[in-house]
Parts: structure tokens; C-alpha cells; sequence
């Protein structure tokens, strides 16, 4: 089985070995951290983290737009750890990922992935 | 509501509306959404004066697991099967939004005190149904048919789940959705052979939150569908672009012989009137028109978001919500075609008009509510959806939801805080919590359809 670090940066720095090939919120909830979550599919954002070192693979999520993407979100039903990884979980990494849309508006390039258009330089 | 004679409900709206006088309603309460980790709840309300604990939360059923996000809920029987004597009202479907469970509560073996009978796991209903995203629930005589808005993955349109009376999954209810691109509401005319559905858009487009942008990008829905009901499939949809953008709740006028209905367009915040004219033709048009209200923070004026609205039982009376500006509207819709507005109460919101509710600072503005079958009292909650409530209300999680009501005039019309009630949703023994729609243990005024 190959295994990463995960450490949790608000909570001590408290850090655990998972399968790499499992969803972070599984993983995690097995060792028994208490974690929110909704659809478990990818498509819903409850269970969002934000990932402060390392990398994921969570191309099957599709609740994020690309502005949530570029601020370190990750949705852990879905994302599984490439690297040692470092995170911050709860609703207290949540001050960037929900925003007004009527006041901060997105660009074109942080839409979400299918209807977003490459930023232009 | 049940004997010897006939099943439940009533023989008809008139007959509701002499109903006794609720002593009790139920409301679901999330914790989904708000940091709090806990599952969501059914509270038990006391709403009889008389009680020594009126207005307060009496009873909570919480769900098995966390992360449901109870929403809407709806009856297993109605009024649409009076006439059968082996049905009751005896259990409350409540639909998990995010989950995809349906959990189905008995509310009559003690009404104070439901308990959970079953729950239909959302990954059977994905497998079998290849359904996703719950939302409206109605019974038509020992039917019930769910409206779900995505697919097993979460992309519109969804359609319908059919349950038989032992909330057995019978399969898909329609047999086609046509070209409709999304689900949300819908409502059945049975005398008219119609049902008329509404749009919102995607699981995944809207359960993360809304982003303004993804109207444009045809994201959100703008048409209102009709269907051929006994077919199971629609036959007409009413493209209302700008003036029906976020096309929510659809109602009926209760008497089953009547044509006329009535939906909320959130985001363009109107009301969408429509009817079959003398040609037999489905017509619609614009019947009220919410002006957006400039705000000193904004750039741009901020819209009501009427994210629902509901007819009296005697169809006198339309109410409907602006959440984001944070009032409450009732309009005389005696003349459908020409409605007058007869009263407004203003209870939280973003223009500030109203901050403090009875000692209660309200986070969030008016959003569901149902009315007593007497159309008198009207209960009205603040929060609409967790993710949207996040972006809009963030101190609603520290304050939570709370639950006013509004006494209503229907003889003349008019509308006014009741000063004696108000339950709120932030002293709840695990933390601020949501409440959402409610119901009553005898129906109410959006669970009943007459055949």
C-alpha cells in the first residue's frame, strides 16, 4: 500500500498515515477525525479543506470554480493525496470559499472548469 | 382527520379551511453547512396559545448521519385519496438534498414526538433511479412522486421518483423529460390532466453556492413545463426569459377546477402567472414585478430573491418573499390577472429595514412559510439553503434561523408581526441551527390536491 502524511495545520499539526489511493474523507473520518461532509460524490462542497502544503488529485470534483481552485480548496470526498500532504479543515478554512457574488464577481477564467475561458495575458 | 367513513384530508378546500386550528408544526432544522457537527433534525413546534410552551421547540428527531441537509418535506396522503379509508396522514417524507436519503417519519403514533419509520438510502435510489438532488414531494392518492434534480452524478435534469405506499421504489415516475434542462418544483391539476414543473438548475451547479456568472451561462433555469399527466410527460414549455429567471415554486389554485397558477422567479423576482384561455390554449404573463432596491455597499441594486410563494386556501390571498431584501408580501389575487398588493412585514434582510424581530437580531430575511389552513397565521423561517445562506448571511452562523409568525387578515387583507411568537433557531441545545419549511400534522396550505 503506498501511504501519505497528512497533517492537519489547525489541529496541532496532528498528522496521520493514509492510503494514497483512498478520498481523503474517508481516510481521515477512519482515524477518527470528525469531518463535515454532504454528497460524497464530489458535487456539493460541504466537505471542502484548504490545502496549505502538497499536492491531490481531485479531478472528479466539480463543485469548485477555479477562483475556490487557485485558494487552495480541495473537496476530500474525492481528492486522494499525490504527496505528503498539510491542511486546514472545518468550516475555519471556509473565509475564502463562499463570497458574495453580487459584490466579488468572477472573471471569466474563475468560472468553473467547463464554462471557464483561459485568462488572457 | 381520519374515521370510519373516508381517508385523509378534506372533501375539499372549503371544507380545510374549517379545520381546527394547528396546536402543532413541524419544521426541519440543518446543521449541514454550518460547522456543527451533528445530523440535522425534524423540531415539533407548539403553536397552541393555550400551551405552556408555545413557541418553542418541543421535540427534535435527528436524522441517522450528518450532511442530509433536510430542505423540503411532504405528506405520504392528502386530501387526493379523502375517499379511501385504508390511507391516513401519518408520514412526513423528508428528502436529504445532498445525502439523496429519504427519510420517511411517522408524525401520527405521537404527534408531540415523531419517530423514524425508514429511510431510503440515497445510493439505492441513485442505483435504481439514477436519481440525485431530492426536492418536492406530493402524493396523488397512494402514489408519491419526488422531484430530484440531478442524475446519479449530480447533472440536470433529473426527473421523478415513484414511490407505492410502502415507500417502495417503484422506479422513474415520468416517462420522458422531453427537452426540459432542469428540475425543481412541481404541482398536479388532476381535473386539467396537467402538471406544470419548474426549473433551478444542477445539483452540482447550485449546491456548492451561486455563482452569478453561471445564469449567463444558461447554468440556471428560465421556462416553466406542462405536462400531459396521465402520459407522464411534457407537452409544452413557456420560455419566460428575463422576467423568469430562477423559475422556483409553482402553485395550483386549490379549487381542482380552476386553471389559473401561479410561480416565483426568484433572481427576476416575479410573479409568473398562467391559465388555459378560451381556446384551450396554456397562456402566461407577468403579473408582479419586485423593482431591485439600491443598497450603499452595492454596485448594483440588490434583487429580492422571491425564493417562494404560496395561495391561500380559499386562493384569495398570494404570499411571497424577497430574502434578500427582507420583506413579506401579501397581494389580492381575487383578479389574477390584476393583483393588489394588501399587506408587507418587514423581519431581517440586507436593506436594514427591520434588524431586530421581536428581542431576536435575524440573520437572514424571509424565506419559507406556511400558512394555517384558516389563513390566518403564517410562519415564516429564514434560511434558504446552507452553502447560499454562507454567502449572503454569514452571521447566520453564529445566529442561526429563526421561525416568526405573521398574522394575516383574510376578510380585508393585511399582514403584522405577531409580537408573542418567535422561535429562535440560535438557542439550540447543540448550537445555532436552520429551520427551513414546515408543516402541519393536519395538512396545510401546500400539501393538498383535490382530485
Amino acid at each position: 500500500m503506498t501511504t501519505r502524511v497528512v497533517t492537519l495545520a489547525n489541529r496541532n499539526n496532528a498528522s496521520y498515515e493514509v492510503d494514497a489511493r483512498r478520498p481523503l474523507l474517508e481516510a481521515l473520518r477512519d482515524h477518527g477525525i470528525d469531518l463535515p461532509y454532504g454528497c460524497k460524490y464530489g458535487g456539493c462542497i460541504t466537505c471542502a479543506a484548504k490545502l496549505t502544503a502538497g499536492q491531490v488529485d481531485q479531478r472528479r470534483q466539480v463543485a469548485l470554480n477555479n477562483r475556490q481552485v487557485n485558494d487552495g480548496y480541495v473537496i476530500l470526498c474525492v481528492a486522494r493525496p499525490v504527496t505528503d500532504i498539510t491542511l486546514e479543515i472545518g468550516v475555519e478554512c471556509h473565509d475564502k470559499l463562499y463570497r458574495n457574488p453580487f459584490l466579488d464577481p468572477l472573471k471569466p477564467h474563475e468560472l468553473k472548469a467547463d464554462i471557464a475561458t483561459p485568462e488572457e495575458h | 382527520m381520519t374515521s370510519d367513513c373516508c381517508g385523509p384530508g378534506y372533501a375539499s378546500p372549503a371544507e380545510a379551511i374549517r379545520a381546527p386550528r394547528e396546536k402543532l408544526l413541524y419544521t426541519i432544522a440543518i446543521y449541514t453547512g454550518t460547522g456543527i457537527q451533528k445530523p440535522d433534525y425534524l423540531a415539533t413546534v407548539d403553536v397552541d396559545p393555550e400551551s405552556p410552551t408555545y413557541s418553542q421547540v418541543i421535540h427534535r428527531l435527528e436524522m441517522p448521519g450528518i450532511g442530509d441537509e433536510l430542505h423540503h418535506m411532504g405528506w405520504n396522503a392528502c386530501s387526493s385519496c379523502f375517499d379511501d379509508g385504508s390511507m391516513s396522514r401519518k408520514y412526513l417524507i423528508l428528502p436529504g438534498v445532498r445525502s439523496n436519503n429519504l427519510h420517511i417519519v411517522d408524525t401520527a403514533s405521537d404527534p408531540r414526538a415523531p419517530r423514524l419509520h425508514k429511510v431510503i438510502d440515497g445510493a439505492e435510489i441513485r442505483a435504481k433511479a439514477d436519481l440525485s438532488g431530492p426536492h418536492t414531494v406530493h402524493c396523488l392518492g397512494s402514489e408519491i412522486i419526488i422531484s430530484f434534480l440531478g442524475d446519479a452524478k449530480g447533472e440536470a435534469p433529473g426527473g421523478y421518483l415513484h414511490l407505492n405506499k410502502d415507500f417502495e421504489i417503484v422506479g422513474r415516475w415520468e416517462n420522458s423529460m422531453g427537452a426540459i434542462k432542469f428540475g425543481y418544483d412541481f404541482w398536479y391539476q388532476p381535473r386539467h390532466n396537467v402538471m406544470v414543473s419548474s426549473e433551478w438548475a444542477a445539483p452540482n451547479t447550485f449546491m456548492p453556492g451561486f455563482d452569478l456568472e453561471e445564469v449567463g451561462h444558461l447554468k440556471y433555469g428560465r421556462e416553466l413545463h406542462f405536462w400531459d399527466f396521465e402520459k407522464r410527460e411534457p407537452i409544452e414549455s413557456m420560455y419566460l426569459g428575463e422576467d423568469g429567471l430562477i423559475p422556483l415554486e409553482v402553485k395550483f389554485h386549490h379549487d381542482p377546477d380552476s386553471t389559473h397558477g401561479f410561480c416565483g422567479a426568484a433572481l427576476s423576482s416575479n410573479v409568473i402567472h398562467w391559465w388555459k384561455d378560451g381556446a384551450d390554449k396554456w397562456q402566461w404573463e407577468k403579473i408582479i414585478d419586485v423593482e431591485n432596491e439600491p443598497h450603499p455597499d452595492w454596485p448594483i441594486p440588490v434583487p429580492g430573491v422571491m425564493s417562494a410563494i404560496l395561495v391561500s386556501m380559499d386562493d384569495k390571498y398570494l404570499y411571497l418573499n424577497n430574502w434578500l431584501h427582507g420583506d413579506m408580501r401579501q397581494y389580492d389575487i381575487s383578479d389574477p390577472h390584476n393583483p393588489v398588493l394588501t399587506g408587507q412585514v418587514w423581519m431581517g434582510g440586507l436593506l436594514g429595514r427591520a434588524p431586530v424581530v421581536n428581542g431576536v437580531t435575524i440573520a437572514g430575511g424571509p424565506q419559507m412559510f406556511q400558512l394555517s389552513l384558516d389563513g390566518r397565521r403564517l410562519y415564516v423561517t429564514t434560511s434558504l439553503f446552507s452553502t447560499w445562506d454562507n454567502q449572503f448571511y454569514p452571521e447566520i452562523r453564529e445566529r442561526g434561523g429563526v421561525m416568526v409568525m405573521i398574522d394575516c387578515d383574510p376578510e380585508n387583507g393585511g399582514m403584522t408581526l405577531n409580537p408573542d411568537f418567535i422561535v429562535d433557531f440560535g438557542k439550540e441545545p447543540n448550537g445555532p441551527s436552520r429551520c427551513h419549511e414546515a408543516r402541519y400534522p393536519g395538512g396545510d396550505c401546500t400539501s393538498d390536491i383535490w382530485l
